[in-house]
């Protein structure tokens, strides 16, 4: 009875939350935050991913700024220079993303660890020389302009707009993660990350989980990056580099690798973190931020390797421990 | 093709490699002694660079001094990696991963340390190893003086780390603690120590590198940048992770092949063959090339 009782409590404040965060850009006048926001949100799909390859599955992935850019730049390609509609730009930078992701799996059949960051590190650094060299498709390092915006209709989207989609992209995301999460799929992938030999002892097909693991955190990154490049009408090859490779991952680290809100805590702190410290009322920090924001980067990963979604349950046990 | 430039671009291939080669150095000996791959290895030479720029041309100091103080802050650093970083993350029962992200935070904190007490710009490296506009007349082709320098100083490193391991006490007690660690114990070697010696002489080797690539590559980012980084790697992965003398062989492969991809290929995309040549190397033979044939890795990375 009791059981329920705080079960019905907890879906209650799930829900509370989900209603706030949806009226959220009704109430917020200020365009630059709910800007923000949006960027905070990109960030916890592509973090999202990386909890589902590397904490589900254990693959180190540092390539997923990659598969961020391949997203963008194919979309807004297609759309501004082949005219293609949205929505078949992005299935198409969805697909090519899905189709390179399964590529990228098939290192992991063999290298572990290490090894596999360093191939997809690698990865990372091609498709980024690419989009910096490759001038007369991507515009090189001068950017590429004039992407045309989403719209329904007449009506152009805002930025509350692409908050919504962005919001119910990760809903969405993070809904389906948490049903492989508990399903055999789910479980399987959990076996490999423990153990690769006793996994595919026990009957579990260990390169189609990978195959599909990758692709999957492919395919959300992706889809995170087309809506960015929508969202900001222009793109240049500077934020698709190594460190926001190497950035999504620490996100997906301090919020929690094995945690299904893992992604979403991680990109909501290390976005705003920063902007926190960079516009706070405190003199003298602006040239400091990104200093700051490192070190407690490192703390969090060093103090609490388990991230900041167990917080609440460390604080759970110690106020039991209290009780009884 | 002219002779002349072939010859060029062997030489300045080699020797830009044997730095690579240092980098993977410092890679190998962080790996023997903690099977743990530092990302942040890169930033001592970044550092190094910088700290020499500051106690050679803004403090006056002569050659000897400042190379003693850049040595010994490098020194620090490595310390520092191991108390503050490691053993902390060890003690709160973090894994592989969380020391991974934490090495990069850490290189991404010491780029963004140099960016806001230097600024962006690249600074020009004090002319310790002659200009870069000399140059020696080598069987009749001019060779820029900072390379001969770089193949002395490496040459003179690798003589030394040989010397080291394989005719000092210490250097034998390292050897026994990177291959076994457990029995090493049992033969009384003071692991402790040798962990620390380890993670001091990764800093400073690829200190040293950085030294040796900033007449190059300028006293800037670039030496803290992921782009070398990951050559340093390359060349650590071609020596299976585990032979020292392989790593700088590695590391000359690669700026061979780099150099000769861009003259002959592309020069805008010398930087995917690197790249390329690791990702390849990895998938087919992820043992490595330049491996004894004793040292056979005996852990999978996993």
């Amino acid at each position: 009875m009791n059981r329920m009782k705080t079960r019905l409590k907890a879906r209650l404040v799930v829900i509370l939350c989900l209603v706030a965060s949806l009226l959220y850009p009704l109430f917020e006048l200020n365009e630059y935050r709910i800007y923000l926001m949006n960027i905070g949100l990109i960030n916890c799909i592509v973090a999202s991913g990386i909890v589902f390859v590397t904490g589900f599955a254990g693959q180190i992935s540092f390539g997923q700024a990659a598969f961020y850019a391949i997203g963008a730049y194919s979309s807004a390609i297609l759309t501004k220079t082949y005219k293609v509609p949205l929505s078949i730009g992005m299935a198409i930078g969805a697909l090519i993303s899905l189709l390179l992701g399964l590529a990228l799996s098939i290192p992991s059949f063999k290298l572990r660890a290490f090894f596999l960051s360093l191939v997809t590190i690698g990865f990372g650094q091609i498709v980024h020389m690419i989009l910096i060299n490759w001038r007369s498709v991507t515009g090189g390092s001068y950017g590429f302009f004039g992407i045309p915006p989403m719209k329904i209709g007449g009506h152009i989207f805002s930025y509350g707009d692409y908050y919504l989609i962005l919001l119910l992209t990760l809903m969405f995301v993070i809904f389906v993660m948490y049903k492989i999460r508990y399903s055999y799929i789910g479980k399987c992938m959990l076996a490999i990350n423990d153990d690769e030999i006793a996994a595919s002892t026990c009957g579990v097909n260990v390169k189609k989980l990978k195959m599909f693991a990758f692709a999957f955190s492919a395919v959300v990154a992706s889809i995170a990056g087309s809506i960015y490049a929508h969202m900001s009408g222009f793109l240049t090859p500077e934020p698709f580099s190594f460190f926001q490779s190497s950035n999504f991952v620490a996100m997906a680290v301090i919020g929690g690798l094995r945690s299904i809100l893992g992604g979403l805590i991680g990109g909501m702190v290390l976005t705003i973190l920063p902007e926190l410290l960079r516009l706070g009322k405190y003199r003298g920090w602006e040239n400091y931020y990104l200093i700051v924001t490192s070190l407690i980067v490192i703390a969090i990963v060093v103090r609490m390797p388990k991230g900041l979604s167990q917080i609440p349950h460390v604080l759970l046990r110690r106020a039991r421990r209290n009780v009884s | 093709m002219q002779m002349k430039d072939l010859i060029q671009n062997l030489v300045s291939g080699a020797s830009v490699g044997c730095t690579y080669g240092l980098m993977g150095l410092g890679v190998v000996f962080l790996w023997q002694s903690i099977r743990r791959i530092n990302f942040a290895n890169i930033t001592p030479s970044m550092v190094a660079a910088y700290v020499f720029y500051i106690l050679y041309s803004r403090l006056g100091l002569s050659f000897v001094p400042s190379l003693l103080g850049t040595i010994s802050v490098v020194v620090v650093y490595g310390l520092g990696l191991r108390f503050l970083i490691y053993e902390e993350i060890k003690k709160h029962s973090g894994g592989r991963l969380e020391f991974v992200v934490a090495t990069l935070m850490l290189c991404t904190l010491f780029l963004n340390l140099m960016i806001v007490f230097f600024g962006s710009l690249p600074r020009p490296f004090p002319p310790v190893f002659g200009k870069p506009t000399d140059f020696v007349s080598l069987f009749g082709v001019s060779i820029s003086v900072v390379y001969v320098y770089i193949f002395a100083i490496v040459a003179i490193l690798v003589g030394f780390l040989y010397f080291f391991l394989n005719k000092t006490l210490v250097g034998k007690c390292l050897k026994a603690f990177a291959q076994n660690e457990e029995a090493a114990i049992l033969m009384g070697v003071n692991v402790n120590l040798m962990r620390s010696i380890s993670f001091v002489l990764s800093a400073v080797v690829v200190g040293i590198a950085g030294i040796l690539l900033a007449p190059i590559y300028f006293v800037s980012l670039e030496l803290g940048g992921g782009t070398i980084g990951v050559k340093g790697f390359a060349s650590a992965v071609l020596a299976g992770l585990v032979n020292p003398y392989g790593a700088i062989l590695g590391g000359i492969c690669i700026g061979l092949i780099e150099n000769f991809s861009a003259m002959f290929i592309s020069s805008t995309y010398k930087d995917v063959f690197a790249f390329l040549i690791l990702i390849t190397v990895l998938l087919v033979k992820p043992s490595g090339i330049f491996v004894g044939k004793l040292q056979r890795r005996t852990e999978e990375a996993g």
